[in-house]
């Protein structure tokens, strides 16, 4: 109990020195100020009558979002005297992993940049500034000549690094037994097995209403879907966090979602930060960045060709450039296996003083990193509150699908928990398709990576990316890619080859909704 | 006698031909005995012309009505639907009201329109009100963005009023006859850009009205920004969304053709909108169309060509659906029918209104199973209060 305890205190420490620093800190230090002219406040009993004043005035529940906030992306308890490092990545294989992973990438950011004759970094002629601020809204007309760049890495070089992880510490052993794991992956981490599933997501269960399924047209709205709304707009009336996340679970009314996510994600539009976002926008007009080309690749190889998002193309620039330069977003290093990239001021190499971040939010784009945006360009059209919840989608989810951690949402445990489904529950598709070549993880692993923007209807996307929300876990990728297979497992069995399964697989969309496959695969047990 | 159905075409395209095949209908010349012809638009009017005296029998379906072209020009379009709201209005029905102002509550839905060069001096008057105003021309008889432009000065149309001031009698070749109409320079942007809707509506009878919407319509977007700016008139790319115009720009798209579904447009209304606000536009798109319809104005040449494969996809489907609903069984065609398809043949057809199930009781809840979601109470408003009189009105 003792342990419990200090553990608790601990972690109150932490939120609380994390929180002295922001801006809700000084908005609540203003109001309790402001609040000693109010006829209420008495001298006596101060402190009872500012915390009255706060839960009245709606302030303490900003607090207590602010708090859940926190615990949401807060690691887990570790012991006091721990290093740094371990609240990156405890296992010493993976941190040794992807530090070499992120030399890879800087070596061929670098070798594109010498071959390019382009520096990393520049400063734009007033000229150019001018002419960029005037088509800062229509950046997709732009056509630079981008024929010479190319994306610094694609998912599938970053699944033939997964595959190669060992554990030193762990010996397979040579003989196949029926514990063998068939899948590419093989480390010895621990996932969910479908009881445990169940249990996590058990508002996914056939006796729950479910947005997705039960508000279909066939069924009868007051059967469901009418007072899951009235239950939404409760919830958002009170402003309550913790209550939008367990409302979200079962999916969000279309016309509430905006609202319930920006609530969840504890993002409200400050003037400060529509301040901020310009400031961001005014870096990306004073310099220019190599990786804003690589950007612009993405964007025009990935959303300007897909028919749900060409439509905001223009966006897509101005969140992404503008997030390269966030540095805020460094903080999230703190929790993340990876570490930004450093650079050095040309010929001081070493010397720590001239060192800088490149990019300044340490973020390297990848094939397809635009995927992550687009759909939140059909909740919001407001620039600056679309970057705002983005960023924090970015630093709460999105890093570990990319990154090479032992997290349970980490890329590494989906890839897992995805292959273990799939050898326990269906192995004679499994045993057939990796007889044919074609492992199920160099099918889906895509999927995943871009929790399966481009590769679902936006409708159903973002159903799946509430319940992301909702559990705030990532482990339901994993499952919707297991129960796909598990859906068209019959079609999958007359495959004869990875391109044949391939195709089926990419009918460019998977037009099933998400539910149910994860209801076929939770039915298996 | 259960035969094949024997099909004819004077276009050749594999959306429709693929559709026939796959019936196992039986492909015949138009001299010889036919039950099906998908007619261009030049044979139908051939066809349907006083002179041919062509009579169709009990047997025989055609794919446009014989008054098509009355809807298919423009000018005759603004004719009929000025002339459907007198004749409202003079019946004393509810939906021809007006506010204080003069303009109609329900039936306003086409902006202000001339005919040039017939109404030149009108569209002056008109003009020298509001003289900052924007107004686009559409040449009567041309379809697919071809011949449109914009203009803001009464000299850039100079052309139109000379032949009005000569002699009453003028030669008046319809290609030359235009309609003008006030241009609407806010429209809804999406992603900063205009666009527009193509949406596919079936007419299988028109006495009684029995029209179905097709439910994958689709919006076609400008390539360009959209700026109302002045200096921007000329650029077609930023005000025309059709294809045929888009397909020339330098941004054009071949993979999305520029196109979005309307469902997607549904779903980012919704999400940044609100369900209400989003419900009750598409409730009025669905009354213009009904209205329209009844004032007779569908057009008659709607593209086959495909310009991308999703496209593809889409146009053979809705051809698929249409002959679904207007052969069923694929029996012999027989004009004494009581042509009311099944619900489980419209695939993805819905109907956006039959008159027969209007007059019955079922107005109500058909009004509704189309909308296919709840109403919630809607007391208060008097715009709807006018929709529930309209499917009970005959």
């Amino acid at each position: 109990m003792l342990q419990e305890e200090s553990d608790l205190s601990l972690i109150i420490a932490q939120i609380v020195q994390k929180l002295k620093g922001s801006n809700l800190y000084s908005q609540l230090e203003r109001q309790a100020w402001a609040s000693l002219q109010r006829p209420e406040i008495k001298l006596e009993s101060l402190k009872e009558d500012i915390k009255e004043f706060f839960k009245i005035s709606g302030w303490e529940k900003k607090l207590q979002n602010a708090v859940y906030g926190e615990l949401s992306v807060f690691p887990l308890p570790s012991h006091p005297a721990a290093p740094p490092e371990h609240l990156k990545e405890p296992l010493v294989y993976m941190r040794k992993a992807q530090g070499s992973w992120e030399k890879r990438i800087l070596k061929s950011l670098n070798s594109m940049c010498t071959e390019l004759s382009i520096p990393l970094a520049r400063k734009r002629p007033v000229g150019e500034q001018k002419e960029l601020l005037n088509k800062w809204n229509e950046m997709g007309t732009d056509e630079p000549d981008l024929s010479l760049f190319r994306p610094v890495y694609a998912p599938k070089d970053f699944l033939e690094v997964l595959i190669n992880l060992r554990n030193p510490n762990y010996e397979n052993g040579d003989s196949l037994s029926f514990r063998t794991h068939l899948g590419l992956i093989q480390i010895p981490l621990k996932v969910k097995d479908i009881p445990e599933l169940k249990e996590c997501f058990v508002e996914l269960g056939l006796n729950t209403g479910q947005l997705g399924i039960d508000d279909s047209t066939q069924v009868p709205p007051e059967l469901f879907e009418n007072e899951h709304v009235r239950i939404g707009q409760k919830v958002l009336a009170e402003q309550d966090s913790a209550a939008a996340q367990q409302y979200i679970r079962q999916g969000s009314p279309t016309a509430l979602r905006a609202e319930l996510w920006a609530l969840i994600l504890n993002i409200s539009s400050e003037p400060e930060d529509v301040l901020y976002y310009e400031q961001l926008k005014t870096n990306v007009i004073q310099h220019d960045l190599l990786v804003d080309s690589l950007i612009y690749k993405d964007v025009k190889l990935t959303a300007s060709n897909d028919d749900y998002y060409f439509v905001f193309e223009d966006y897509l620039y101005q969140v992404l450039l503008c997030f390269s330069r966030d540095t805020s977003v460094l903080s999230h290093f703190a929790y993340n296996s990876a570490s930004p990239p450093k650079s050095y001021i040309r010929g001081k190499l070493g010397l720590e003083e001239y060192a800088v971040f490149y990019p300044p939010n340490g973020v390297i784009p990848f094939h397809g990193f635009s995927m992550y945006v687009a759909p939140l360009c059909f909740l919001y059209h407001e620039p600056s509150k679309l970057y705002q919840i983005f960023r924090e989608m970015y630093v709460r989810f999105f890093f570990r699908l990319h990154s090479i951690s032992s997290h349970p949402s980490g890329i590494v445990s989906l890839c897992l928990l995805f292959e273990t489904l799939l050898q326990t529950y269906l192995p004679q598709l499994f045993y057939h398709l990796r007889e044919i070549g074609a492992q199920p993880l160099r099918i889906s692993f895509k999927w995943m990576v871009r929790a399966f923007s481009g590769y679902l209807a936006t409708d159903q996307l973002l159903l799946l990316w509430d319940r992301i929300l909702g559990y705030n876990s990532l482990e339901i990728l994993a499952v919707l890619a297991a129960a796909v297979f598990a859906f068209r497992a019959v079609n999958l069995m007359e495959v004869t080859s990875l391109a044949a399964a391939e195709v089926m697989r990419n009918n460019r969309r998977i037009i099933i909704w998400c539910g149910i496959p994860v209801y076929t695969l939770l039915k298996l047990e | 006698m259960a035969g094949k159905v024997k099909w004819v075409t004077d276009i050749e395209k594999s959306v429709l031909i693929n559709n026939f095949e796959k019936r196992g209908w039986v492909q015949v010349t138009e001299n010889e005995d036919w039950n099906f012809y998908w007619m261009s638009v030049q044979t139908i009017r051939n066809v349907f012309s006083v002179e041919t005296g062509y009579r169709l029998s009990d047997d025989q379906i055609v794919n446009h009505f014989p008054n098509h072209y009355e809807l298919t020009r423009k000018d005759l379009m603004v004719k009929n639907i000025k002339r459907y709201r007198k004749e409202l209005e003079k019946e004393g029905s509810p939906l021809a009201e007006k506010d204080e102002n003069g303009k109609y509550l329900y039936l306003d839905f086409v902006p202000v329109t001339y005919m040039l060069p017939a109404d030149y001096n009108l569209f002056v008057e008109e003009f020298r009100k509001s003289p900052s105003s924007t107004w686009i021309m559409k040449p009567c008889g041309k379809a697919q963005g071809k011949g449109i432009f914009l203009i803001n000065k009464l000299s850039q149309i100079k052309k139109w009023s000379r032949d009005s001031k000569t002699s009453s009698f003028v030669s008046q070749s319809n290609k030359e006859a235009y309609v003008i109409s006030l241009y609407i320079n806010n429209p809804l942007l999406i992603g900063g850009r205009k666009f527009d809707l193509r949406l596919y509506v079936l007419v299988s009878t028109y006495r009684p009205l029995r029209c179905y919407m097709y439910k994958l319509g689709f919006c076609r977007f400008c390539t360009v920004k959209y700026t109302p700016s002045t200096s921007e008139l000329d650029n077609m790319f930023v005000h025309l969304t059709n294809v045929a115009i888009q397909k020339h720009g330098d941004d054009y798209n071949h993979i999305h053709g520029g196109k979005w579904m309307v469902s997607n447009l549904r779903l980012y209304l919704e999400s940044t909108r609100g369900k209400e606000v989003t419900s009750k536009l598409f409730d009025e798109i669905h009354w213009i169309i009904v209205q329209s319809l009844k004032a007779v104005a569908v057009n008659a040449s709607p593209s086959l060509t495909s310009s991308t494969a999703n496209d593809r996809i889409l146009k053979y489907n809705l051809i698929n659906d249409t002959l679904n609903i207007v052969v069923p069984n694929g029996e012999i065609p027989d004009c004494k029918w009581n042509k009311s398809p099944p619900k489980e043949v419209l695939g993805n057809y819905e109907i956006l209104y039959d008159e027969e199930l209007a007059q019955g009781d079922g107005a109500d809840r058909e009004l509704r199973s189309r909308q296919g979601q709840s109403q919630g109470p809607r007391a208060g408003r008097s715009r709807d209060s006018g929709r529930t009189v309209l499917t009970t009105w005959k």
